[in-house]
């Protein structure tokens, strides 16, 4: 029997497993992928970035995804659509293929409510924990983690108990003369952009070697700040972790009411079933998949699935809101910098926007905002040569098509912009199982509702504008935005709240169930809002706490 | 609302259902290929032509990197059915002359095809899966020589990869 058995090995599942094995305790990770070593990592792009190589087959795993067509909900399995819900089924997860740019939430985002008030729609609730709580353990994933960056002070900037970044930012490219410029012309506050890539070697971890490459793709330096690489990797050497890859969990089984006594595991490979015991059980398999875990958990002890006394097992289902705008930058119209800087392939851009963060303003209102990052459109070659090749409703083919794609990807580069705001919590983004489908497994698979809010959509669109006159300013052309309440699959949490009251949250403070009281979940799950930034250092930060709170318990035991 | 895919690729073709249920065992695919490898060839020869700034389809292998691709477990399998169907479609729709034709013949042929949703969908994905072999890592063997990156003075990241992901 292990001391914690944990399922899932992203950002949590490292974090907690790595805290674990380093004070001496046995622990298992279950990963239902395999393993994927940073030297078989390639900057293939029809591999990791077309193909599904590192995400199970629609057809063999998938979801349901239910939108409102014409004042109904109507269900489309994901075989169908073709728009996948997995995120890097590999060991370390998700965390393999992020690009790494990274923020702390803000001191308000864990008081929501009480900060902004109700919102008609919104189940928008404070957190359990403050800022001052999880400060520690954002400190502690930035030096484990490996996230480089320059602190200056802001208003939106929240407070750090380290003066700075051990690591400075990733080499940059000269085009972030022109953003600050243009930032700086409109009082905008352009900040360096923290990121989960190293800018020096680390022990045991090479620096960025600026491939070009980055986002999407597996890090074949060490430089990513992935589970597999930051944490799993140090926790293997304690000879305390014991990874079971191809190992996909069915259901977690209790033979008493509030603890689980082992998961029901089936052999990807083999198709083999087989039973892992533990004395605690951390879920940290990406959110909706932990609820979907659950409640595919269901028993008679526990019949409307594991932890779930409170009805609130699955809801509040929450992506990042927000959306994205590009502008081109031509060869000709190019003053500040040339065009070979311009064109220099693997630096990084690393200018975020917190202006914006809150909004209180005397014409526009008082309500909450959100983040901006800067990036090149991605360097992947096929799909720039492929996109925007239509004229008139038309295909581009013959030589109209060479000219075309040639002049695109010599004479410009495009620049970009993200905003992350908030996806309000609400009735209708929820995950829950559904009743017809089933997996390879034979287990009901996850059915998601994934409406936003008509507020995340007009925060969205309020900070584009914004973003658009800083890419007029640089001087970029034909610059377009996209802001839609179509949900970001990659950028998921929730289901699983934390709370005080177990009448209204599925975890306590802790992230420990409030029914079973060796039952955990550690990923995203536990978020009742998410904040305006990407949700990844504070997974990794708060995994690190309720690992804390697990050594607790087991010394007690 | 996403697009049902499957149910639109299937409802889009006149010959319906019946390459998707034969597409399943290999060796029938293998023979459905074959019958429309050149209507195929003749497509990507004509969407990349000789004397553009891109290479040639003739060049760069194509059809073998398309068959290759789509027939790997990782190729979504109602995509692979739909390769060989919009080639067949092409075929009844020209009475099988199509690939004899002359170029002005083909331009015609393929934006009348084109004017359908079902040819517009198909002639989109025989552009993608072509590029997709020309502007991928060599290893795969369409892009010889780096040629396709270097026309676009665009080239892969380090490192590259050993093997193609079909034989991992």
């Amino acid at each position: 029997m292990y001391d914690v058995v944990i399922i899932g090995s992203g950002a949590s599942g490292g974090a907690v497993a790595y805290t674990l094995c380093k004070a001496g305790y046995k622990v298992a990770v279950l990963e239902k992928g395999r393993l994927v070593k940073k030297e078989e990592f390639s900057k293939d792009e029809l591999a990791y970035c077309r193909r599904d190589l590192v995400t199970p087959s629609l057809f063999d795993e998938y979801h349901t995804i239910e939108e409102k067509v014409d004042g109904k909900w109507v269900s489309t399995p994901t075989y169908e659509s073709g728009w996948s819900f997995w995120n890097g089924n590999i060991v370390g997860g998700s965390s393999n293929l992020m690009s790494g740019m990274l923020h702390r939430l803000h001191p308000d985002d864990f008081r929501l409510k009480s900060k902004y008030g109700e919102i008609k729609g919104a189940n928008v609730v404070d957190w359990p924990i403050s800022y001052e709580e999880l400060e520690p353990y954002y400190a502690l994933a930035e030096e484990l983690v490996g996230i480089s960056g320059h602190y200056e002070s802001h208003a939106y900037e929240p407070k750090r108990s380290t003066p700075n970044f051990t690591q400075p930012p990733t080499k940059e490219n000269r085009v972030v003369k022109l953003i600050d410029k243009a930032c700086h012309s409109l009082g905008v506050t352009p900040l360096v952009t923290p990121r989960a890539v190293l800018s020096q070697t680390k022990p045991g971890r090479d620096a960025c070697y600026y491939s070009n490459f980055c986002g999407s793709y597996g890090c074949s330096s060490g430089a990513k700040g992935s589970s597999r690489e930051a944490l799993l990797k140090p926790a293997l050497a304690t000879g305390n972790l014991t990874l079971l890859t191809n190992t996909h969990v069915k259901y977690l089984h209790t033979k008493s009411k509030d603890e689980v006594s082992y998961a029901v595991v089936v052999d990807t490979i083999t198709g083999k079933e087989k039973q892992i015991e533990g004395k605690i059980f951390v879920v940290a398999a990406q959110a909706h998949e932990s609820a979907r875990l659950l409640l595919n958990s269901a028993n008679k002890h526990h019949p409307e699935g594991l932890g779930n006394s409170s009805g609130e097992l699955g809801k509040n289902l929450i992506f990042s809101g927000g959306g994205s705008g590009q502008g081109e930058l031509h060869k000709e119209s190019l003053k500040e910098i040339k065009f070979d800087e311009l064109m220099t392939t693997g630096l990084f851009i690393n200018r975020t926007v917190l202006d914006w963060y809150f909004i209180d303003h005397w014409w526009d209102g008082k309500f909450k905002g959100g983040s901006v990052e800067f990036m090149f459109e991605h360097q992947n070659i096929i799909s720039r040569a492929r996109k925007n090749n239509y004229e008139n409703g038309k295909l581009v083919w013959g030589e109209a098509l060479g000219e075309r794609v040639v002049k695109r990807m010599t004479e410009q580069k495009n620049i970009r912009f993200e905003i992350f705001n908030d996806w309000l919590p609400n009735d209708n983004c929820f995950v829950s199982l559904d009743p017809t489908h089933k997996d390879k497994y034979g287990m009901p698979v996850g059915k998601l509702r994934v409406e936003g809010h008509p507020q995340d959509v007009k925060v969205g669109k309020y900070i584009a504008k914004k973003c658009e006159k800083i890419l007029e300013e640089m001087g970029a052309k034909n610059i377009y935005s996209g802001v839609s309440s179509s949900p970001p699959q990659n950028l998921v949490a929730g289901g699983c709240r934390f709370g005080d009251d177990p009448k209204t949250s599925v975890l306590n403070k802790y992230c420990q169930s409030h029914d079973v009281k060796n039952l955990f979940v550690a990923d995203a799950s536990f978020m009742p809002t998410g904040g305006s930034v990407a949700y990844t250092w504070t997974i990794y930060a708060n995994a690190f706490r309720v690992a804390d709170h697990i050594l607790e318990r087991l010394k007690q035991v | 609302m996403r697009i049902k895919r499957r149910k639109f690729l299937i409802l889009g073709s006149l010959l319906g259902l019946s390459s998707y249920v034969k597409a399943e065992r290999t060796t029938d695919f293998e023979k459905e290929f074959k019958a429309v490898k050149s209507t195929i060839t003749a497509v990507q020869e004509h969407m990349f032509p000789k004397g553009s700034k891109i290479p040639s389809a003739r060049s760069m292998h194509v059809t073998t990197f398309l068959y290759e691709t789509i027939t790997h477990k990782s190729f979504d399998r109602d995509i692979k059915a739909f390769v060989v169907e919009g080639a067949e479609e092409l075929m009844r729709r020209e009475k099988g002359k199509f690939t004899s034709m002359n170029r002005i013949e083909k331009e015609k042929a393929l934006r009348d095809y084109e004017m359908t949703n079902y040819g517009s969908t198909w002639l989109s994905r025989m552009m993608t899966l072509t590029m997709e072999g020309m502007f991928s890592d060599p290893i795969y063997g369409a892009n010889i020589k780096e040629s396709g990156w270097k026309a676009l003075g665009a080239y892969g990241g380090f490192p590259r990869p050993k093997t193609k992901y079909m034989e991992s």
